[in-house]
């Protein structure tokens, strides 16, 4: 059986995941020129890779279009419902550190933690006519946080797309949950994460989808121990 | 109707709907979306079945019927009392069963006289109900919102912590860890740098500074006074916070709010049950439990069997648009929710009423009552 990986097709992400696959002894080369969307693996004639954009890795690899993929866990958990049950998160890969967090204003001096943040969108539709509104691109991880988590049910999403740490000082959305590395996007829009905001650390791993067909596969196995021998 | 997967009863709860002298409405099928997940929170999302207009607008396939109702009586600025009755398919996703199923239903709207419209909804549920299951023993669960908000306020708990206990009624589980937190004198409120430094300045116990405080740095930062929540709102929210961090409650209020929580006993014992907690305990009840009486008097007087309704204290739903009454029949032996119904007091409002609008009703479980049927069938 042919083994099909998909890696990001551009950026830092792609360096970085060639970079690991060559430490692991697995040098990734296109195949035709350097900019052809197809690629293989030296030495490993049952592996061909795909690259592609990162969230369109997180769907190839749910769906099981392919094997294994090279992505952001953020990615993951957004774009699978219950990922855990259809991916396999084989290696962390360490790099593409971020974290989703929950930021509010920082002139929200009364809140701090979730609780505080339950309260308020306990009263928001009271004293605003409408109920907190949240602006993010993570409405599957918002959910499960702010409802599964944290019993808060009454806040809207508003889609963001891009510029979502704009959303609050703008007046489009009241707060945000969105993906930080430093914060220092963050602090520059006088936003502050709350304490126990942070709904996931996220990294680039190599995910592989949960196939029966992989049993007893030894490609796979081969693939899975030689990146983890390099972590 | 022509449609063939219609339960073989419909016709004759709909006969039951007219001798109760309600009037049959329809709703689209196709539903702003909006109304739903405004009401009932982002969590709905999951579960109803959405799409988009060409123009861009959220639309869906009705989740329920008492929004829509409501909304139509808003729109056809029909005049209350009004009580409408409903049946049709209903679309969402659900753990068990098909996602369009049949639900039925009377929703009162405008009667002024509570106690009297809460037990006419109860009677008329468990009356369809009678009429469809035979001799099946009903057993009808029936809470109060407004009873444990009162339970509460006489408790002297600052209005923040009343607002975070009404908030969680309903919710077992959320409820359960309040009271621990609130028993537990070693969780501290959490505050920010920012807000020691102000305490240091002296700034924090004078509302009027602070509120000046904010709206400079809001100013200073970019960030509007008012399209959120204004500077005046969050000190507020701070002082509030800062009394939530405080407070503690004592053991005997404890033990009185947990002995109120486990009442679970036929309903015609809970009115002296209800009344003798209040003096044993020395709390004022006075503006819950006439209401309380009153309806346990109008269901006698309707004829409810009331051996077949216990009071359970912790029964809610943890939406924000019920106010007093909640209750939900299942048949003895079964254990699905048959219908579910309550008050809702505040949802015509906030669906866009321009006066307040008392509102209470129910919906019926086409699909359960059904199942119930068949199952007593094959007992014979």
């Amino acid at each position: 059986m042919t083994i099909t990986i998909a890696l990001p097709s551009k950026g830092r992400m792609k360096d970085d995941a060639s970079a690991i696959f060559e430490r692991a002894g697995m040098k990734i080369v296109a195949v035709g020129n350097d900019r052809s969307y197809r690629g293989r693996v030296e030495g490993w004639d049952d592996v061909e890779v795909a690259f592609l954009s990162a969230s369109e890795i997180s769907r190839e690899v749910g769906s099981g279009a392919v094997d294994f993929g090279v992505t952001g866990e953020d990615l993951v958990r957004e774009g699978i419902a219950d990922a855990d049950a259809r991916v396999e998160f084989a290696a962390r890969l360490g790099f593409g550190h971020a974290d989703v967090v929950v930021a509010v204003p920082e002139v929200w001096y009364d809140v701090d933690t979730m609780a505080d943040l339950g309260d308020v969108a306990a009263d928001f539709r009271a004293r605003h006519g409408r109920r907190l509104a949240i602006a993010t691109k993570y409405w599957r991880l918002t959910q499960q946080f702010f409802s599964g988590s944290h019993g808060i049910q009454l806040y809207r999403i508003v889609e963001s797309l891009g510029a979502t740490e704009g959303a609050p000082a703008s007046g489009s959305a009241d707060i945000i949950v969105d993906i930080t590395s430093t914060g220092s996007t963050l602090k520059a829009n006088h936003l502050k994460i709350l304490l126990d905001g942070v709904i996931l650390r996220s990294e680039a791993c190599l995910v592989r989808a949960r196939k029966a067909a992989h049993d007893g596969d030894p490609t796979i196995d081969r693939i899975i121990s030689s990146v983890r021998s390099i972590l | 109707m022509p449609l063939i997967n219609l339960p073989a009863f419909a016709g004759d709860l709909l006969a039951d709907f007219e001798r109760l002298k309600t009037l049959r409405v329809d709703t689209p099928v196709i539903q702003p979306a909006e109304p739903f997940l405004d009401m009932a929170g982002e969590d709905l999302r999951r579960r109803i079945f959405m799409t988009e207009s060409e123009t861009g607008d959220s639309l869906c396939l009705r989740p329920e019927f008492t929004i829509p109702v409501c909304l139509r009586h808003i729109e056809t600025a029909t005049g209350t009392p009004q009580r409408y009755a409903y049946l049709g398919e209903v679309f969402r996703q659900r753990r068990e069963g098909s996602s369009e199923f049949y639900q039925a239903g009377i929703e009162d709207l405008g009667d002024t006289d509570t106690a009297g419209a809460d037990a006419r909804a109860i009677g008329d549920a468990m009356l369809v109900l009678s009429n469809r299951l035979g001799e099946r023993r009903l057993k009808v669960t029936l809470g109060d919102q407004s009873v444990f908000e009162a339970v509460i306020a006489a408790c002297g708990l600052p209005s923040g912590w009343q607002k975070r206990l009404i908030h969680a009624f309903g919710d077992q589980k959320l409820l359960q860890k309040l009271l621990g937190e609130l028993a537990d004198p070693k969780s501290p409120g959490v505050f920010g740098y920012e807000v020691e430094r102000l305490a240091i300045l002296g700034i924090l116990d004078d509302e009027e500074r602070l509120v000046a405080h904010l709206t400079e740095t809001m100013e200073a930062t970019g960030y509007s006074t008012n399209a959120s929540r204004s500077p005046r709102e969050i000190a507020r929210r701070l002082k509030e916070k800062m009394e939530l961090a405080t407070t503690r409650l004592d053991k005997a209020a404890l033990a009185v709010m947990r002995e109120f929580l486990a009442f679970d006993l036929p309903l015609s014992e809970a009115p002296a049950a209800l009344h003798a907690f209040a003096k044993k305990s020395k709390l004022k009840l006075d503006d819950a439990l006439p209401l309380f009486d009153a309806r346990v008097a109008a269901l006698a007087k309707a004829g409810a069997d009331s051996d077949l309704i216990r009071y359970r204290a912790a029964f809610g739903r943890p939406l924000d648009y019920y106010t007093g009454l909640v209750f939900e029949i299942e048949a003895e032996g079964a254990p699905a929710v048959l219908a579910g119904g309550g008050r809702f007091d505040r949802l015509l409002t906030l669906l866009g009423a321009r006066e307040h609008i008392p509102a209470v009703g129910f919906s019926l479980w086409l699909d359960r009552i059904e199942r119930a049927i068949a199952a007593a069938g094959a007992l014979k």
